[in-house]
């Protein structure tokens, strides 16, 4: 445990700085993460990190807690293992809209429906960015700037939240990396909730998308208070714009998996084993 | 052993968050800048980063003996989505040229300057009021200082941030 | 000490519950103190098909595939032609079916001697609901001498879930049966052990992990190592551990790396697709040095194969499916009972020297049941990993991955003060910061190889028996074939040792070589088509002898006889 003084958030800030292009959001998840740290005033030792590949990917070293840098899209398998086997750390998965949609759509869709009490934060920049700029499941179906897909992707983009909320993820909120109170804010909260609490940044990408400078001009606040009824936010995250910012939807489950009822006795492995034994009367017939 | 004005707690708890988180974003500008070998950006945003920490150490001084409210980032008022003092990540360039975080660090200053007065204009308490136009005529003088420093730089080239290599693939 | 075994197949289709009555049999056979083998056959439905129970009743626990039986019991013949590979006879043979039945081409052709009985009669007299696989497990318990009582009380517990009226019939098919003796003379081997264990190699697997402190499992299940992951379930439980059903291979992979990176030992089992699957992420535990156990239990390959039967071609991708120069932990069980050491041998090393192991087991060994004796287990004194002082360090001066003299760095669990740290699939420098340098590239890929090649494995790299110019070299289930070839050869003057190897990766080139010492012919037998460990052996070691291969893929066991025919033509053409 490290000194129980509240810390600020720049103390949870490691020696590593960031390589992501200025101009790019994910400072802004970097700072919002760390402000919400210190609001929590979060034990850096008993603090995971867990990451995929791409540039969101990079996070966990910057932050001075454990972290996992694996490999891409299975960051959430990591961190639900890391999770089940160790209930007593506070495990963060972060990746981009490539790592955990497309590759990792798998492990997204369970994650969420396995309800493993950890936060997952997804930086949504609508491309692969460090592969130097090709299409992902959230890119826009006509955004033509990739020589991969030229005629752009043809395809229409995820509803990330939705397919979150079908898969039965019980929070859901989005951000904006314009606004990283706010997004400390929700990041605190997330990490709070009692269950597996995904978080959908909008994170702009100035290298491959500097159009996205524009989104400033369409995120909005939520002005209600979270949803908790399943078809309302089915209607909600099926119809909306996508940049509603705000905790969207909250419900009451019980994570998984449930706390241990009894704790193992002394001779348990003993046992075990000796349910092999046979016991043998040798008397012939 | 003074008694805690509230107003006065309240905007200088409003000014000490405003002025370190001014001073850690021009730092991590100044660290991105370097990363990015842009050493005339970067020597410019630790400059503005280091006056933010004397800033910061004189309005420290102020509340020596007060009582602050501890707030989290989120539960501050501002104007806008951050402190007015604070660079959005989002207007860097990695080609930026002095001049350009130059002219930054004064929309900075002017913002900075805004906030304050509406503080001094609108505030009840008359020692608040006092304080804020104090720091408000500071700003004000920064503002100056950046501005004349402006002048006498070179205007940008017309394709300044252009660059013929494509982007790399690190990973 | 050869007492010739006593092979007996049972055989029955559409839900006649041959294998029930197999393992009864053979679980009332080791209370007497019988040793003994079950393998099971199966059509491919899911219920309903074609089954055959194959028990091998022996006088030693070196248990091969009997390749001849002495008695099929017959319960009806219905599809008996899946089984002809496997169940072959001879004219000293015996079959046991109901009269006027349709005895197969193939069986009627081997000339056995025929018993007809009639079994159906026999079972409708003992009881109206009864069934003809009791009457069966009567008449043979019988023959072998296993008391009716035993029999039935094992019965009795077996079918506890059923309804009493259900069990009823069965004890009075298994009393009245008991009274026919059959008009059939086998040789029954001794029943003269005690302190037995029955399991199968899947089971011992699970065994052997839970007792080296495996807490975590995750879990996909695939054919045949499905088995190993639900003991596993019901025994992690017990034990205060915990297991998560993955999405997938890759989900499983990546779970066993996060429990593992939280500081609890754990483990996976899957087969070849599965491991196919996993090996990007394997490699990332070699990378990040985490410790991770992957149990393969081989199958049929290529590509979906055969899943229900045995055969040893994974040696290739266990030893080099990861991309990169990744060196990692390779093992394999050569029996039922060194499924328990070998796998926990495997996850305290996987521990010690941080990193991956993968254990190979297969088909055969994983999916039968044996009687053995108690399992010999593997208990390592591993001198701790130094650590670093938490005093002395800040968090952004710990090493992770400091190069040491044995490669092996302090490993920090997360919760411990002054010690964080990111690990990573990244090239790394010691701090475990991302680098692309050609001298920390080169620092980590030597430490990582280093830890393995420099550690002392002991005597338990291989199971080596006898001497002679010619030497038997196997890996995994293998073993049992190679040791009785041995036999057979040595009955025809051939002095032969055999060499069973345990550990293959990283090899013991020196002790291998060593073990070969006076060799002069070398035959490397294996259960796969493009003799993977003969290739992996010649790129690897100096051979000073005549290298010959014996590769025979699956489905069926490997058969001593061959092995030994081929080792004598071999030597014959030399002479």
């Amino acid at each position: 445990m490290t000194d129980s003084a509240k810390l600020k958030a720049r103390d949870y800030k490691s020696a590593v700085k960031p390589i992501w292009c200025p101009g790019c959001g994910h400072f802004s998840v970097f700072n919002a993460i760390t402000k919400a740290m210190a609001a929590l005033a979060i034990d850096k030792d008993d603090t995971v990190m867990v990451s995929g590949i791409g540039c969101s990917s990079r996070l966990p070293a910057y932050v001075d807690s454990y972290g996992f840098h694996g490999v891409h899209g299975r960051g959430l398998a990591v961190g639900q293992g890391l999770k089940v086997a160790r209930p007593d750390l506070t495990v963060l998965v972060m990746g981009g809209d490539g790592d955990g949609f497309s590759i990792g759509g798998n492990h997204f869709i369970h994650a969420c429906r396995r309800n493993v009490n950890l936060t997952y934060i997804a930086m949504d920049n609508e491309v692969y960015g460090m592969t130097k700029g090709q299409a992902s499941p959230t890119t826009p179906i006509d955004w033509d700037h990739s020589t991969l897909t030229p005629h752009g992707p043809g395809v229409r983009p995820f509803k990330p939240a939705a397919l979150a909320l079908a898969a039965g993820a019980p929070w859901i909120a989005r951000a904006y990396s314009g606004n990283p109170n706010q997004m400390a804010q929700l990041i605190a909260a997330a990490v709070e909730f009692p269950g597996f609490s995904f978080l959908h940044v909008m994170s702009q990408c100035i290298t491959f998308c500097p159009e996205q400078t524009d989104w400033k001009k369409i995120v909005h606040e939520r002005a209600e208070p979270a949803l908790s009824d399943a078809d309302q936010a089915a209607k909600l995250f099926l119809h909306e714009d996508g940049f509603e910012t705000g905790l969207l939807y909250s419900e009451q489950r019980a994570s998984w998996p449930p706390a241990a009822v009894e704790t193992p006795s002394d001779g348990a492995m003993d046992a075990l084993a000796a349910s092999f034994r046979v016991s043998t009367g040798v008397t012939r017939q | 052993m003074k008694n805690t004005n509230v107003e006065l707690a309240q905007f200088l708890a409003h000014s000490i968050e405003l002025e370190s988180e001014a001073r850690d974003r021009y730092q991590e500008l100044a660290d991105s800048m370097a990363q990015h070998n842009n050493p005339q950006a970067a020597q410019f945003f630790r400059r503005m980063a280091e006056e933010g920490n004397q800033h910061l150490a004189e309005v420290a001084l102020l509340t020596e003996g007060m009582t602050l409210p501890v707030l989290n980032a989120w539960e501050f008022s501002w104007p806008g989505a951050e402190p007015p003092e604070t660079t959005s990540y989002e207007a860097l360039h990695y080609r930026m040229s002095l001049r350009d975080a130059m002219g930054l660090a004064l929309e900075n200053e002017r913002a900075a300057e805004g906030y304050y007065r509406q503080f001094a204009d609108s505030s009840e308490d008359p020692e608040t009021a006092r304080t804020a136009e104090g720091f408000a005529e500071e700003e004000l003088s920064h503002a100056a200082e950046l501005q004349r420093m402006l002048q006498s730089l070179p205007k940008n080239s017309a394709h300044s941030r252009e660059e013929d290599d494509d982007p790399h693939m690190p990973e | 000490m050869h007492t010739r075994p006593l092979s007996i197949a049972i055989t029955g289709a559409g839900g006649a519950g041959v294998i029930s009555c197999g393992e009864l049999l053979l679980q009332g056979w080791a209370r007497q103190g019988g040793l003994g083998l079950l393998r099971k056959a199966y059509g491919p439905q899911i219920r309903g098909g074609e089954a055959a129970a194959l028990l091998k009743l022996t006088g030693s626990e070196r248990y091969t595939a009997a390749t001849q039986y002495d008695l099929i019991v017959a319960l009806d013949w219905d599809n008996f032609s899946r089984f002809e590979d496997e169940i072959q006879l001879g004219p000293d043979s015996w079959v046991l079916c109901e009269p006027g039945a349709n005895i197969p081409v193939s069986v009627a052709a081997a000339n056995p001697r025929l018993l007809q009985l009639d079994m159906a009669e026999l079972t409708a007299t003992a009881h109206p609901d009864g069934r003809v696989n009791m009457v069966v497990l009567g008449i043979l318990g019988t023959l072998l001498g296993v008391p009716t009582d035993s029999l039935c009380e094992l019965a009795g517990k077996k079918l506890r879930g059923k309804p009493q009226s259900y069990r009823d019939a069965a004890l009075a098919c298994i009393e009245h049966a008991s009274k026919t003796a059959l008009e059939c003379h086998l040789q029954v081997p001794a029943c003269d052990s005690t302190a037995l264990c029955y399991l199968s190699g899947n089971q011992a697997v699970g065994l052997g992990a839970l007792e080296a402190g495996v807490r975590f499992v995750a879990a996909y299940p695939i054919t045949p190592a499905s088995d190993v992951l639900e003991w596993m379930a019901g025994g992690l439980e017990r034990v205060g551990g915990k297991l998560v059903q993955a999405e997938d291979e890759l989900a499983a992979i990546n779970m066993t790396i996060g429990a593992a990176f939280g500081g609890v030992p754990a483990l996976t089992a899957t087969s070849g697709p599965g491991l196919a699957l996993m090996t990007e992420s394997i490699g990332l535990a070699v990378a990040s040095e985490t410790p991770v156990t992957v149990i393969n239990v081989m199958r049929g390959g290529p590509s979906t194969g055969i899943p229900t039967k045995s055969e040893q071609s994974d040696l290739n991708i266990a030893l080099y499916g990861l991309h990169g120069d990744a060196p990692h932990l390779v093992f394999a069980a050569l029996d039922i009972a060194d499924c328990v050491f070998t796998t926990s041998w495997a996850v305290q090393l996987a521990q010690h020297l941080q990193t991956a192991a993968i254990v190979l087991s297969d088909q055969f060994i994983g999916q039968s049941t044996a009687v053995i004796s108690e399992p010999r287990r593997c208990r390592m004194q591993l001198a701790a990993t130094a650590s670093a002082d938490p005093e002395e360090i800040a968090s952004d001066s710990y090493q992770r991955y400091l190069p040491t003299d044995s490669g092996v760095s302090s490993l920090a669990i997360p919760g411990e003060t002054n010690r964080r740290y990111t690990a990573d699939g990244l090239e790394h420098n010691a701090l475990g910061t991302p680098s692309a340098s050609q001298s920390d590239h080169l620092q980590q890929l030597d430490k990582r190889q280093r830890k393995l090649s420099d550690f002392d494995f002991g005597g338990d790299w291989a199971e080596i028996a006898g001497s002679g110019e010619l030497a038997l070299i196997c890996f995994g289930s293998c073993s049992a074939a190679i040791n009785e070839a041995a036999d057979l050869l040595r009955e025809r003057d051939i002095a032969t040792r055999s060499i069973s190897l345990r550990l293959l990766a990283p090899l013991q080139v020196a002790d291998l070589s060593h073990a070969l010492a006076g060799c002069e012919q070398v035959i490397v037998v294996e259960q796969n088509h493009g003799a993977q460990l003969l290739h992996y052996l010649q790129g690897h070691i100096n051979f000073q002898q005549a290298v010959h291969s014996y590769a025979m893929p699956g489905p069926v066991p490997l058969d001593p006889a061959n092995i030994a025919q081929r080792a004598l033509e071999l030597m014959n053409h030399d002479r």
